[in-house]
């Protein structure tokens, strides 16, 4: 009797050692669905068939302000929504924390810095965020057709928040997604992110 | 206020005091929440022999900077030096830096006021008088928010003969060294690297007695910092495991960083530098170590727990009267 009480507390315990809930290269994609600024459900596995660019934002942080100062990610968004390629900013800040956004507050910032994600999601519960293991704003995914990661980590491989380091910085979601999607093997696929805490 | 005070009261000791020997001078600079100094360890420096300069840092209550690795998110200061012909600089030496878990992150860092010193090698031909050490520093300052802080400093140090005495900031270099760790002299280490942990297996000099420990490791890519490391002790020595990075690309084939021992005083040595080589395996992780605060048992569990414990205790009673 003793041994079997032991046993269902040994079993119950098991799940409480939790692993690390995170987007893993090479494995599939977390699922979500999320509203977006405009109050539209947006499934990731609505944009099964092609590639998907997820990127952690909050447009208080300093990373963040470094690389819309310079519109490198406007650049980025511009470039690759035109190749087919779906940009997905989310934004997990908490509401009452740093860089959380209504869906009216969203539009209006993306209005006035001219960026073009192909959608902008409100993550204020931080539930994608932490199933992704976004650690920093930015943080970047790729995920290839089939809802593969084949990128996780830094946007590039300048840790700063100057303005002056975009200009000869390699871009690694640049190099992730031209390799992808010539069909080549992702050179760089997990880099440490650089950047602010996510205001979980 | 408190800087100019300190600006303007320097300058009318240096010009009391030391004038016309004139003395190291402390330019102070900074953001809203952190103050800098750039300071020197010496009154004097002689041609071809080291000596050292620090970046203080005095943060306000709540705010941190970072360790040379962040841990999650953040980012270490960086420096620019320009230094006069023939002088080079070595890196900073970064005291042992403090865990600050901030929601499900942790990130590596020091609230508290710190002294980043750096090594300078001056050439061994060198006139007496002044030269003009100088910094930009491009830090990162975070409390909730994080902001981005930058100074250029100035140090004006005097070439002498005569051997260099402890200048005013001298006690900040000797608690920095205190704070820093040492090298593993008398310490045997070892580690074994694989997908489900990272060991390092340790055994300290004779004495000393850890309750727990923490691994601060320094290379991108390798930890889950914010995941609890394992402690177990084994007949005389220690095993730390670490939890891998998801994303590591292979079990790493080296570890580096800082290990801090629980339960010692920093004047026993209670953190060393390690760099040993990971030879690939499949370690078990060690019991997990309690966070700061309470384990993270879900109260249920607790619950299922106890309700056992009076099943079980049941039971019994049931077995001996039938």
């Amino acid at each position: 009797m003793i041994r079997i009480a032991a046993l269902i507390c040994l079993m119950l315990l098991g799940p409480s050692v939790r692993a690390n809930a995170a987007a893993v290269v090479g494995k599939a994609a977390p699922s979500f669905e999320l509203l977006d600024a405009n109050g539209e459900k947006t499934q990731l596995a609505s944009f099964k068939g092609k590639f998907v660019v997820l990127e952690w934002v909050n447009f208080q942080c300093p990373f963040v302000g470094k690389h819309y100062g310079s519109r490198n990610m406007q650049g980025l968004q511009a470039k690759y929504t035109e190749k087919g390629v779906v940009w997905l900013s989310i934004c997990s800040s908490a509401e009452g924390k740093q860089g959380h956004v209504s869906g009216a507050e969203a539009k209006a910032l993306l209005e006035e810095k001219g960026a073009k994600p192909t959608r902008f999601l409100l993550d204020p519960k931080g539930i994608v965020g932490k199933a992704y293991g976004a650690k920093t704003t930015p943080h970047m995914f790729v995920i290839d057709p089939k809802g593969v990661v084949v990128y996780a980590g830094g946007i590039d491989d300048r840790p700063s928040t100057k303005l002056s380091d975009v200009d000869g910085a390699k871009n690694y979601v640049t190099a992730a997604l031209e390799s992808a999607m010539s069909g080549k093997k992702v050179e760089i696929a997990a880099t440490q992110p650089y950047g602010c805490s996510v205001k979980y | 206020m408190s800087r100019l005070f300190l600006s303007v009261g320097l300058a009318v000791a240096c010009a009391l005091l030391a004038f016309p020997r004139a003395c190291a001078a402390v330019t102070t600079g900074g953001s809203k929440n952190v103050d800098v100094a750039l300071v020197a360890e010496g009154t004097s420096i002689r041609p071809g022999e080291r000596f050292r300069v620090g970046l203080r840092m005095k943060m306000k209550k709540g705010w941190h900077t970072y360790w040379k690795q962040p841990g999650d998110a953040g980012l270490p200061l960086r420096v620019e030096w320009t230094l006069p012909p023939g002088f080079t600089a070595g890196p900073i030496e970064w005291p042992t830096p403090e865990r600050i878990p901030t929601g499900n992150l942790m990130s590596y860092g020091y609230e508290r006021d710190v002294l980043l010193a750096v090594k300078m090698t001056p050439p061994a031909n060198l006139d007496p008088g002044p030269v003009v050490i100088a910094g930009q520093f491009d830090w990162l300052e975070c409390r909730d928010v994080c902001l981005a802080g930058s100074a250029r400093l100035e140090l004006t140090l005097q070439v002498r003969p005569e051997h260099p005495r402890p200048g005013p900031a001298a006690r900040l270099f000797s608690d920095a060294r205190a704070r820093s760790p040492r090298l593993p002299e008398g310490w045997s280490l070892a580690s074994v690297a694989g997908p489900r942990a990272i060991e390092l297996s340790f055994r300290p000099p004779p004495g000393v007695s850890p309750r727990g420990g923490y691994f601060f490791v320094d290379r991108p890519l390798v930890a889950e910092h914010a995941a609890p490391q394992g402690f177990e002790r084994v007949s005389g020595s220690y095993r730390l495991t670490i939890v891998p990075a998801e994303n590591a690309p292979a079990p790493p084939r080296r570890l580096t960083g800082v290990l801090v021992l629980e339960g010692i005083p920093r004047s026993k040595g209670n953190a060393v530098q390690v760099s040993v080589n990971a030879t690939p395996g499949d370690p078990a992780p060690a019991p997990a170590q309690a966070r700061h605060t309470l384990p993270a048992i879900p109260l249920y569990a607790i619950l299922m727990v106890l309700v056992s414990l009076a099943f079980a205790i049941l039971a019994r009673r049931r077995a001996k009267h039938p």
